[in-house]
């Protein structure tokens, strides 16, 4: 059971970060991409572990950059 | 007067005929504007992650300007006209950032030299726009036009030597 609990939270690593972190922001490409799946959608919070205000930060600075075409909308 | 960060997507031809004449028309529409422009950098020349316009890589300009914030939306029209500009991102700034000025700074000194953009290698901005017609030979009228005319008085001569008898036979 604990083992299935762990799966749905995804790695913990992801999840360990300050709130103040400047790297979430359209221009840190390789950064975003790491809460990207192949496919290019972005992780759910569930997965990247971030609180709801984080998330929405990346959430907005992921669509930018994929505005700006640094990103891609399906890969 | 509030501090905005405008990052401009420019088409690499523009960039590779004159840089600073492709800056100047972007920091020259913030300015139109009211907008004062505190620093305009080359951020990246990069592989798009999808075709824009049928380019597959472009040049990122980094601006920081201040303008009062009605006059976003008349710059925004302009952008959307510019053909030069394949895109434009328009995100608020709370300060300019550490190191900004001086990067700035750093290109307008007389040995900063943009290396020139790599050729767009995978499609062409035409087969974007035309697809398959493209791949077709280019046919120019006008010129496939002028040697018919010249070389037409002298075909037309024989032609109507070999035809007159030809038409007498018939008769």
């Amino acid at each position: 059971m604990a083992d299935i609990t762990r799966r749905n939270a995804g790695p913990s690593a992801l999840g360990s970060r300050n709130c103040d972190d400047p790297r979430i922001n359209y221009k840190e490409v390789a950064y975003l991409a790491k809460f990207l799946t192949p496919q290019a959608n972005i992780y759910s919070r569930k997965r990247t572990g971030f609180c709801s205000q984080c998330q929405r930060e990346l959430k907005q600075a992921i669509k930018r950059a994929r505005h700006m075409g640094l990103m891609p909308f399906v890969a | 007067m509030k501090l905005y960060e405008g990052m401009f997507l420019l088409d690499n031809q523009a960039v590779r005929e004159n840089w600073d004449k492709a800056k100047a028309s972007v920091t020259d529409a913030l300015a139109k504007h009211g907008a004062k422009v505190l620093t305009a950098r080359h951020w990246e020349e990069r592989k798009l992650a999808y075709p824009i316009k049928g380019r597959n890589r472009g040049t990122y300009l980094l601006c920081f300007f201040e303008c009062p914030g009605e006059s976003l939306n008349q710059m925004r029209r302009d952008f959307e006209l510019d053909e030069r500009v394949l895109r434009y991102l328009f995100v608020r700034a709370e300060a300019l950032p550490q190191g900004e000025l001086e990067k700035s700074q750093a290109e307008g000194s007389a040995e900063f030299a943009l290396p020139t953009p790599p050729v767009d290698e995978r499609i062409s901005a035409e087969r974007a726009v035309f697809g398959e017609f493209a791949d077709r030979p280019v046919v120019d009228r006008a010129r496939a036009a002028a040697p018919v005319a010249d070389g037409g008085d002298a075909a037309e001569g024989e032609e109507e030597s070999v035809e007159a008898p030809a038409v007498g036979e018939g008769v």
